[in-house]
Parts: C-alpha cells; sequence; structure tokens
C-alpha cells in the first residue's frame, strides 16, 4: 500500500495515541516528550481532578516502581500504574502546575531563589541515594518549579537511558557521582549569571571529570551551598587571603562597625581629657 | 554553648576589658581593680539579659538595639554612683557601656543555641 | 502480546514474518536468506529513491543499482559488518547503499528477488528541496506503515473482521475530507460507540503491527526503542 504524506503523518500520529478506554482517564492533550515516554494531560472521571499521564514503552515499566519507592515532596506521586491495550504501560501522576527550570532560569529569580531551588534538588537527590535510586538524566527540562515554589524532579531514569549529552557525565557507567555531575552542570545553568569565584569554585569540583575529584555525595555539596549562603569558606575552593578577610568583614560587618564605634568613643573621650 | 552562657561570657570579656581602659584617665587609675570587677559584673548582667533575650526574639538589629539599651541603663546606674573622689564620670561610663551592650547583643544573636537544642536541631528545624 | 483473544496475529496456521529473531539473530543463525527478505520487503523502495535522489539516476538505472546491491547483499557480508553500537541498520544500510552505488558502473547484471519486487514506475513523494537522506528516512516510514497496513488487512480478511478494516480505511487512510463518526455508523448501520471501538481497535493493532515489522529489521530492544521514536509522531 503506498501512503501519501498527510496520510502517513496521520497514522503516525493517530497509532500514538494511547487507548484510555478500559481506564478511568479521559485524554486531554499531549504536554510533553521524555526519553522513555510521552506525557498528556487527562482528567480522571473517578476523582474528578486532572492528572498527567505518562505513556511508557513496555520496557519502561520498571520505572514506574523506582518511583513509587520515592516518597518525597520533590518527587511526583503516583497514583496508578497500568497497561494499554497495545501493550504500552502508563502511570498516572499529579499534574504539576508549574514552569520547568529551563524558562525559570531564564527569568528574572534572584541568586538566593535559584539557590534554593537548586538545595531542593540536591535535597531530593540525596534522598534517592540513600534508596538505591539513581536519576542518571538530571537536566533542567526534567526540573518543574511549581506556581508556589515547590520543585519537583522528573523522569526518574533506569540503565536504558544514559543520560543527555550536555548534562552527562563523562564516564560510561553511571552511579551515584553521574547525579553528581549533572547537579553540578545544572548549577551551573542556573547560575550562568552569578560571578562569585566560591560558587564557580562548587561547579567546578561538581563536575571533574574524575568521579573521585567531585563532592562524594549530595549532603557534601549541599554543605558547601549552605556555607556560601552563610558567608563562610567553602571546602571547593581554596580562597586567597583578601577574599577570606573580605568575606569575613561583609558577614560581621555590624560587629566590625561596633568594635570602630568603641574605638572611635575612646579615642573621643581621651581627646576631650587632653584639651 | 547556648546564648545565656555566651551572654556572660563576652559580657564578663568585654566589661573587663571596658574597665581596663579606665587606666588611661589617670584620677581613676588607684580604683583600677574594682572598676573592673565593677565592670565586669556589669557586662556579666548585660549578657545575662541580652541571651535571654536572644533566645526569644532572633533578630540580630534588635538584639543589637536590646543591648545597646541595656549597656546605657546599667551603665547610668553605675555612674549615677559617686566615684571614691566625688566626681561623676557618665560620658566615660555610658558612651562606651552602650557600645559595649549593643556588641553584646550582636554577638548573643550571631552565636550559641536556644537553651536545650543544638546546632542541628535548629538546622533541621530551620 | 497484548492480542484480543479471538486475532491473535497471524492465527494459528497464519503466516507472518518471523517476529521471533531479530534482524542479526535471523543473520548468524543459519536463516540469513529470511533476515535479508525482511530488509527487502521494507527498504528496497526507500534504498531506490535514494539512489535515484543521491546519484541523479534515472528509473532504470536506479533500479538495476538497488537489485545489484541486495542480490550481493550476503556475499558482501552486509549484516556481519553491521555494529549496532555504531549505528541503527538503518543508518548503516544508507551508508552502504552510499558506498555501494558510489562505486558501481552503470548497467550491471538484473537479479530477480523472488519474483515479488514491484518495478512499476513509483509516484514520487519528495519535494525537491528534500535531501536524499531524508528521501531514504521518509520512505522507510512509508515502506514501513505500508506494510503494517498490509499486515493489519489480511488479518482483518483473516479473522473475519472486514468491517473494522472498513471504517478505519475510510477514517484514517483517506487523504482528503474525512467522515464523522455518525456519518459512518450511518454509512455501516452501526453504532458510533462501535465506529469508536473498531477505529480504536484497528489504531493499536497497527501500532502493534509497525513494532513488529520493526523488530524484524533491528539488532534488539534498543535499537528497536530508538527507531520507534523516530517513527511515532
Amino acid at each position: 500500500m503506498d501512503l501519501s504524506d498527510p496520510v502517513l503523518d496521520r497514522l503516525r500520529q493517530v497509532a500514538t495515541i494511547p487507548d484510555l478506554g478500559q481506564t478511568r482517564y479521559v485524554l486531554e492533550k499531549e504536554i510533553g516528550r521524555g526519553a522513555m515516554g510521552i506525557v498528556y494531560a487527562a482528567h480522571d472521571r473517578d476523582l474528578d481532578r486532572p492528572v498527567a499521564l505518562k505513556v511508557l514503552d513496555s520496557t519502561f515499566a520498571a520505572e514506574a516502581q523506582l518511583i513509587a519507592r520515592l516518597e518525597h515532596p520533590a518527587v511526583v506521586p503516583i497514583y496508578e500504574t497500568g497497561v494499554l491495550p497495545d501493550g504500552r504501560c502508563f502511570y498516572a501522576m499529579k499534574l504539576i502546575a508549574g514552569t520547568r527550570l529551563d524558562k525559570y532560569a531564564a527569568g528574572p529569580a534572584s541568586l538566593t531563589e535559584r539557590l534554593r531551588v537548586l538545595r531542593r534538588v540536591a535535597e531530593v537527590l540525596a534522598f534517592a541515594h540513600r534508596c538505591e535510586v539513581i536519576h542518571r538524566d538530571l537536566k533542567p527540562q526534567n526540573i518543574m518549579v511549581g506556581e508556589f515554589g515547590q520543585v519537583y524532579v522528573m523522569d526518574w531514569g533506569i540503565a536504558a537511558v544514559q543520560g543527555t549529552a550536555d548534562f552527562r557525565a563523562p564516564e560510561p557507567s553511571l552511579d551515584w557521582r553521574s547525579d553528581i555531575y549533572s547537579l553540578g552542570v545544572l548549577m551551573g545553568f542556573l547560575l550562568s549569571e552569578s560571578s562569585s569565584p566560591a560558587l564557580r569554585a562548587i561547579v567546578t569540583k561538581a563536575i571533574s571529570t574524575d568521579p573521585a575529584a567531585r563532592y562524594p555525595d549530595a549532603a557534601a555539596f549541599l554543605k558547601d551551598i549552605d556555607h556560601f549562603e552563610e558567608g563562610r569558606a567553602v571546602e571547593a575552593w581554596s580562597e586567597p587571603l583578601w577574599y577570606g578577610l573580605q568575606r569575613f568583614g561583609s558577614r560581621n560587618a555590624i560587629l566590625l562597625w561596633l568594635l570602630a564605634a568603641y574605638a572611635g568613643v575612646k579615642f573621643l573621650l581621651f581627646f576631650l581629657r587632653t584639651l | 554553648m547556648n546564648k545565656i552562657f555566651v551572654g556572660l561570657l563576652f559580657g564578663l570579656i568585654l566589661g573587663a576589658i571596658d574597665g581596663a581602659t579606665a587606666w588611661f584617665t589617670p584620677e581613676v587609675r588607684p580604683m583600677i581593680t574594682g572598676i573592673m570587677v565593677g565592670s565586669s559584673v556589669k557586662g556579666m548582667v548585660v549578657g545575662l539579659l541580652c541571651g535571654w533575650f536572644a533566645r526569644k526574639v532572633q533578630s540580630t538589629m534588635l538584639g543589637v538595639v536590646v543591648g545597646a539599651a541595656l549597656g546605657l541603663l546599667f551603665a547610668y546606674l553605675v555612674a549615677a554612683m559617686p566615684s571614691a573622689n566625688g566626681h561623676h564620670y557618665y560620658l566615660e561610663i555610658m558612651l562606651p557601656g552602650f557600645v559595649v551592650g549593643a556588641i553584646v547583643g550582636f554577638l548573643t544573636q550571631r552565636m550559641g543555641t536556644p537553651l536545650g537544642r543544638t546546632t542541628e536541631d535548629m538546622k533541621r528545624a530551620g | 502480546m497484548p492480542w484480543d483473544t479471538d486475532t491473535a496475529i497471524g492465527g494459528p496456521d497464519g503466516r507472518f514474518p518471523s517476529t521471533q529473531l531479530t534482524l542479526l539473530q535471523a543473520a548468524t543463525c543459519g536463516v540469513p536468506n529470511e533476515a535479508l527478505d525482511r530488509v527487502i520487503a521494507l527498504y528496497w523502495k526507500p534504498v531506490y529513491r535514494f539512489i535515484r535522489r543521491k546519484f541523479g539516476k534515472d528509473n532504470e538505472d536506479a533500479k538495476d543499482l538497488t537489485q545489484s546491491f541486495f542480490a550481493t547483499a550476503l556475499e558482501r557480508e552486509l549484516f556481519v559488518r553491521f555494529d549496532p553500537n555504531k549505528a541503527s541498520f538503518r543508518t548503516y544500510l544508507r551508508m552502504a547503499v552510499e558506498r555501494f552505488a558510489a562505486n558501481q558502473h552503470a548497467a550491471s547484471q538484473r537479479l530477480k528477488r523472488g519474483g515479488d519486487v514491484a518495478y512499476e514506475p513509483i509516484e514520487e513523494h519528495a519535494s525537491p528541496d528534500d535531501s536524499p537522506e531524508r528521501v531514504f528516512e521518509r520512505e522507510w516510514q512509508r515502506e514501513l506503515f505500508g506494510l503494517a497496513l498490509d499486515d493489519l488487512h489480511a488479518l482483518c480478511e483473516s479473522s473475519d473482521k472486514r468491517l473494522h478494516f472498513q471504517i478505519f480505511e475510510a477514517y484514517d487512510l483517506t487523504g482528503g475530507e474525512r467522515l464523522s463518526y455518525a456519518e459512518l455508523a450511518k454509512n455501516h448501520a452501526i453504532t458510533e460507540t462501535t465506529v469508536t471501538n473498531h477505529l480504536a481497535w484497528a489504531r493499536r493493532t497497527l501500532r502493534v503491527l509497525v513494532t513488529e515489522r520493526m523488530r524484524g529489521v533491528t539488532s534488539g530492544d534498543r535499537e528497536l526503542r530508538e527507531e520507534m521514536r523516530r517513527v511515532w509522531i
């Protein structure tokens, strides 16, 4: 059968549409595509609520089980899994209203807000690694920032997907340290406008080519972020003396002013007495 | 180290130092020991009250203001007592006392933990 | 396989291009001719059109070259040289064609395989701006769906689902104005719900048939998944 272009394109399209007739969901529209499947917005007829439906090849069914093991505020909760009549698996999850991180990063968010988002991502990674789950495909397109500032990390990967080139660690087989690498690239992406040498040093350490030279885990990465925000020295950078003094001065500006005021008062009193 | 202890410690140290600077006023040099003791006690009282305040209210600015006010008050009370030579040294006692109180107020806000909690507890409560 | 219980593909007696073996398995496990048959079924037209576009050959020369390519594929160890870690079979084949055609002189022996390869003039779908590579991929998609539709038609004929195919043909295979569900229901004296169900069955069966055709010309699950992603919109 020789097919015209319009018919061919139509067939390619219709054969992709999931048949939800035997489920309780009503398909609304496609909202995104990941490496392992297509995400649709749908409506749950029984509970009368919007859901996101991810339709996967059957070989990726394990992804749903993986995510279900992770109960964390930054992991989108899964409501249900199932198999479509054509053999594809799907899972229904909370529909997130928010902004993808690549769009968020292009917006006016302050450094503090960006660091907060980064911290949430690092926290969920730390949690997942403790549960022996590795993401493998951390990138801005897999992170959403909700309308109230909640952060969601999505598309938790399994072995078949080896990451997206820009954010993927260079080593051939991926482990938790590869996630640290991706976290570092993500940080560089998020804070591209930042000129702080301490932050740049954190990024550099996280994206070391040698996995052993990176942060040993997400908790160590978080600690350095904390230190930076508290005005303390970061492990990733041997700061020069002048920078350390400058940092001490910023962190303790009030104290230094008060000490100067005390010295000034004492000097003034001494001066007045000698007049 | 809890905030009250921080207040007591720095109140004592800074009060002693402040008292020692009386050495630059020749006419009160003979009384330097008493001045240092009194200044240390004053510092500890101010430090105690600042530390207690810091447990209740976490605000660097408010801590500085309250510390300064307490320092000024107790410095006034001390200055109001006539010295051995019958003079009152209001300016020499109150002005530095005001600043030392502010410093102790700052330190109790920045350092130490509220009684019974560790730094980790505070971070977790975050 | 997620079949409706009354429509197992091919049925117990039905013949269907072997789905048990991947391409490489067939090539290396003593049935290389069968592997080549599958490849020819899917790739003959895409290769032909690619040669025409890439090398500016006329109809006859392109046909000759295409025939020569496939006729000598096994001698030239086409399958043996394929490394799935480097590229998909589709890409590898296209590059092999390019090398072959570039090295061949015009007019070589004619060798017909199987007697069932069409030689009629083929309608040109590609626009003049399309690159040869784009033409190759597009024709590959076209051929893939064409074969899967033939399979679907055969399946419907053999399992008394002619109406399913008619509905599907009327709704999804028409390039022009499409009838509504209500009109289709009226034309075939069935309910709209039945129209919906028949269409859904046909579409998901088509999807499975396309996947099976692809499975037969890929090296394994990984390549299959990647190629399927290129197929679906």
